[in-house]
């Protein structure tokens, strides 16, 4: 059988909290991404005429 | 009498299978060993600022960025491969993978993911010589340094130490798509800088590195040879900085700062070699001498490779 754990409501708030932060890590991260390669895209573009 | 069948517990908000709280957002950074990309970043920078080819200012971070993400994800490999030994270092013991922070899997595939990812966006936002060269720094690392040398050889850090010489000449290579001597001369100096760099840490640091069988030069041939060491070392990479200016790749600015630096280096090594020592050469001064020679070749490699841009600049 496999026994759950019971977690005391502290346990939980830090539970949740390192869950946040890593969310909002990953946002950052991926936000950032989206970011440089339109940005790299706008560069490599206008290097080759094809845009403004 | 019927048997009561098996149950499971399924995981829930109350009754979760694990009391495991989960990594949190600074251990998956801290798997980059952020303190060690400092030194990355600004290598690998003045690398794209000394190439006479300017390059668009975004493409130029995004250089910067692939060197310093592909450092982070060796970085992360190295301490997926290294969970044994770190765990019995006090120095490392509270990292995420042996501290239970992170599974050594998924430190594996995150490494692996970024090493992968740094080098497609080094090619896709510069050129291929660049990422060809950023890939090789990352298989050295790993590779040759992590897996093979490090715990075969005392001179692990001599010849593993190619692999945190590298950013500056892809720094060079994002901007020009090409390697000539002053990148590989800047390449020579981080590689000369290696040792006496890291054996003055492992001086005092060598009782770690003993509980985990790492051969370090300290624990392999003792203290009195690594001094020795360290000071021949000291010797070269201060002969090594000299030759882009002997060779009039760098000017006066870079010259009086390699001098300069280079001089108060061998202070340092010296005070290294004549620490007072008991018959084996271990120090009986806690080691003083080799923590300042320690900090100080930080500071020096800082201040060498600033003084390169500010020659080019002026």
């Amino acid at each position: 059988m496999i026994q759950g754990q019971k977690w005391t409501p502290e346990m939980r708030a830090e539970f949740n909290r390192r869950r946040r932060g890593r969310n909002y890590l990953l946002l950052a991260a991926l936000g950032g991404f989206c970011i440089l390669i339109y940005a790299i895209a706008c560069v490599k573009l206008h290097e080759y005429g094809q845009m403004w | 009498m019927d048997k009561p069948s098996p149950t499971i517990a399924l995981t829930t908000e109350d009754w979760p299978l694990t009391t495991d709280l989960g990594a949190t957002a600074s251990d998956w950074l801290a798997l980059l060993k952020p303190r060690v990309l400092t030194l990355v970043v600004f290598t690998g920078a003045i690398g794209l600022i000394i190439a006479p080819v300017k390059m668009n200012p975004v493409l130029a971070l995004t250089a910067i960025l692939c060197i310093t993400i592909a450092a982070g994800a060796a970085g992360a490999i190295n301490m997926w491969y290294d969970r044994d030994i770190d765990a019995l270092m006090r120095r490392t013991a509270n990292r995420p993978i042996p501290a239970g922070r992170i599974a050594p899997n998924s430190a594996l595939a995150y490494g692996v993911f970024l090493a992968g990812f740094s080098v497609i966006l080094m090619a896709l936002a510069t050129n291929l010589a660049a990422a060809a060269i950023l890939a090789i720094s990352i298989g050295f690392y790993v590779f040759v340094y992590t897996i093979w040398l490090k715990r075969r050889t005392p001179q692990n850090i001599v010849i593993g130490g190619a692999a945190g010489a590298f950013p500056a000449v892809i720094g060079w290579a994002a901007a020009t798509g090409s390697v000539n001597l002053l990148p590989i001369l800047l390449f020579l100096i981080a590689f000369f800088w290696t040792p006496p760099h890291f054996w003055s840490l492992s001086l005092y640091a060598s009782g770690d590195y003993e509980r985990a069988g790492v051969p370090m030069l300290p624990v392999v041939r003792g203290a009195r040879y690594t001094r020795w060491n360290i000071f021949g070392y000291t010797l070269i990479l201060v002969a090594s900085t000299l030759l882009p200016w002997a060779l009039g790749l760098m000017g006066w600015i870079y010259g009086l700062s390699a001098l300069g630096l280079g001089s108060a280096f061998i202070y340092y090594a010296l005070r290294v070699l004549t620490d007072k020592q008991d018959a084996t050469g271990k120090s009986l001064t806690k080691d003083a001498p080799a923590k300042a020679a320690f900090k100080y070749s930080i500071l020096y490699l800082f201040i060498l490779f600033g003084a390169c841009a500010v020659d080019r600049l002026i």
